[in-house]
């Protein structure tokens, strides 16, 4: 028997062996996603590797000194078999170094990741947050009001935006406001007449760049969170004790407050899984609004053909996915008692 | 003689079913007109993929003299960089897109209800292996796995790219289908089923199939629209070469090309796709909730 939100022994154990099958599997997608990873860089057509090296050596570099450049440059060594070049990308990965930038010399592709993650992390955060605290909202009222026009109203504004893809959704806002009524920047992320700093005309000029894109960010998830909450509330409605409360007189707010409570719960771990799409759930804004994020820089890799970074963007936001994956289910176990017990209740 | 005096009665019992499932499904469709437009828009689409191309050259005609024309009688969308009718592209465009889609869906739901099917009906080792696999497939995202696979294989065809589509999209239907096997096999019908000792493809085709026909049915109809959405934004993006026209590879010239989001010229090139794109969506969320509603009796408001 363990109080609700305060797990006990059978508990904490039941937890830290959920822990560790989710690392376990955690680790395998991992490894499966690096090998990806690897395979589609080794087989890019073209080998743009054994080009690099052989224009090394007739440049007049020794083959050794040529194998070395090149490895810097992609994490391994473009000799050897399959299984060599893989455990030398692998061992790479495992120090964290992801090989050599090749549109921007000289730069790791770590440190190049790192510049770019702040432009996608900052306003998709920003939008996820927007989104989840207005569907929240709105999705406990279309519950309540769901026999009326309003409810109907705001359910189907849900299902419409969440259907919608990300890219409809940000041509039209963009069309709407750069170009029949330019009252926003096109693209970047501010105006280069201001300094870079922290000063009041670059502060607003980041602002203004950022409405669009953490504005279509919002939209584009505002559906999902309205829908689920209001299904959420729906389910709750529903229960026995709603009933109890109902029939013992208590008064609406509490019996609200009850509802809003019981119904969040589920919502929480859906919002650890969209943290995981921080790195990767802006790819279409970023390209329209030219906003230099990861998105971008995996598409700008792709076009110029900077395989290491590629392969780099696409394990950042892979692998990001995947903890928030963990993430979710460990949450998932810690607020729900029923499956932190591990079965034994049932 | 009893074989023959039952025959007749029960293909006329079998035809009154029929004849009560269509007069089912004309009241669904009545009772909110907007359904029936759903089907119109579908029809019309299906009709621009099939026929619309036919009504055009090869080599659609340029006016050199018109370029980014504003919208017209001639030209009711205006023309492109070269002078090109819009409504043309959008519609010669279309059968490029509306083929992916249906190659797509066919893929996503024979491999996703076979997979469920299998994964549910035998339980035990092979469905975990399975789910495993499907939950692996679920977690690696889509759309940068397709931009990454887009430097090794070029899936510019109409077919390979529903081919792509298709083998990454089945995880979510068999998850589905999985679940509703599970439930279904512990149903009466079905361990009757088992009882008399009959076989498994049929129980599965004979039993299991038919129940989940409508679910899986609708499943399709969202992978199109899955499907749409996907290719038209990968050429959108720009990571794959142009060789046909479609609604994609319009917006990208359209944003990229002919600088869209800055002046109001390209402006009816650029949402001409986009209404495309929004009116097969209406479509086929109009045919759904329909669906959604001639097989779940639970909803029907009567």
């Amino acid at each position: 028997m363990t109080l609700i939100g305060v797990p006990g022994r059978s508990g904490v154990i039941a937890v830290a062996r959920r822990l560790a099958g989710h690392l376990a599997r955690g680790l395998v997608m991992i490894l499966v996603v690096t090998t990806i990873s690897f395979l589609i860089i080794r087989n890019i057509p073209g080998d743009p590797m054994a080009a690099k090296y052989e224009k090394l050596v007739e440049q007049g570099m020794s083959p050794e000194a040529a194998q070395q450049a090149v490895n810097v440059l992609y994490g391994f060594m473009p000799t050897g078999s399959m299984w060599e070049q893989y455990l030398d990308y692998m061992k790479g990965l495992a120090r964290f170094d992801l090989g050599q930038s090749l549109n921007v010399p000289g730069t790791g592709v770590g440190t190049v990741l790192m510049s770019a993650a702040k432009w996608t992390l900052i306003p998709v955060l920003a939008g996820t947050l927007l989104s989840f605290l207005v569907g929240i909202i709105l999705g406990v009222y279309a519950a309540i009001k769901r026999q009326s026009k309003v409810g109907d109203l705001l359910a189907i504004s849900g299902s419409l935006l969440h259907g919608l893809p990300q890219y409809v959704l940000a041509l039209l806002l963009a069309a709407i406001f750069t170009t029949l009524i330019p009252i926003l920047p096109a693209g970047g992320t501010a105006d280069i007449m201001f300094e870079p700093g922290f000063n009041a005309g670059y502060i607003g000029s980041l602002i203004q760049h950022a409405t669009l894109p953490v504005v279509t960010y919002a939209l584009s998830s505002y559906g999902g969170w309205i829908l689920a909450m209001k299904s959420s509330v729906v389910t709750v409605l529903g229960d026995d004790f709603i009933l109890a409360a109902e029939l013992r007189g208590m008064k609406r707010s509490i019996i609200f407050r009850y509802i809003a409570r019981n119904a969040i719960l589920p919502l929480f771990t859906i919002l650890a899984l969209s943290l995981g799409m921080l790195f990767g759930g802006a790819i279409f804004i970023e390209r329209i609004f030219n906003y230099p994020g990861l998105g971008l820089m995996l598409i700008d890799s792709i076009t110029g053909r900077d395989y290491a970074l590629m392969g780099g963007a696409f394990l950042l936001i892979t692998v990001a996915i995947i903890i928030a994956n963990i993430a979710a289910d460990l949450l998932y176990t810690v607020i729900d008692p029923r499956v932190r017990s591990g079965g034994e209740a049932a | 003689m009893t074989a023959t005096t039952i025959m007749p009665e029960a293909r006329s019992a079998s035809a009154t079913l029929r004849r009560n499932f269509w007069r089912g499904v004309w009241r669904v469709m009545k009772r909110k007109p907007s359904r029936m437009a759903g089907v119109v828009i579908m029809a019309g689409f299906a009709f621009m993929g099939v026929f619309g191309p036919m009504f055009y050259p090869e080599h659609l005609p340029r006016d050199t003299s018109a370029l980014y024309a504003p919208p017209s009688w001639a030209h009711p969308f205006g023309t492109d960089f070269e002078g090109t009718d819009v409504l043309a592209l959008v519609i010669t465009g279309s059968r490029y897109v509306l083929l992916t889609g249906l190659v797509t869906a066919v893929i996503t739901v024979v491999l996703g209800a076979g997979i469920g099917l299998f994964a549910g009906f035998r339980r035990g080792r092979w469905d975990s292996v399975l789910m495993r696999i499907t939950d692996m497939k679920l977690t690696i995202p889509g759309l940068p796995l397709m931009l990454v696979l887009s430097t090794i294989w070029k899936f510019t065809s109409a077919i390979e790219m529903g081919l792509v589509l298709g083998l990454l999209g089945w995880g979510g239907v068999a998850r589905a289908v999985r679940s509703q096997t599970l439930s279904l096999r512990e149903r009466g019908f079905v361990e009757a089923a088992r009882g008399l000792g009959l076989s498994t493809p049929h129980i599965i085709g004979r039993e299991l199939l038919p129940s989940m026909a409508p679910y899986i049915a609708m499943n399709m109809l969202i992978a199109v629209t899955g499907a749409v959405y996907a290719q038209v934004g990968l050429f959108f993006l720009g990571v794959l070469p142009f060789e046909a026209n479609n609604w994609g590879v319009m917006l990208n010239l359209a944003v990229f090309g002919g600088g869209a989001l800055t002046t109001t010229a390209a402006l009816p090139y650029l949402l001409a796709p986009l209404l495309a794109i929004l009116l097969l969506t209406l479509g086929i969320v109009l045919v759904v909730d329909a669906m959604d509603e001639i097989f779940n009796p639970r909803l029907r408001e009567e």
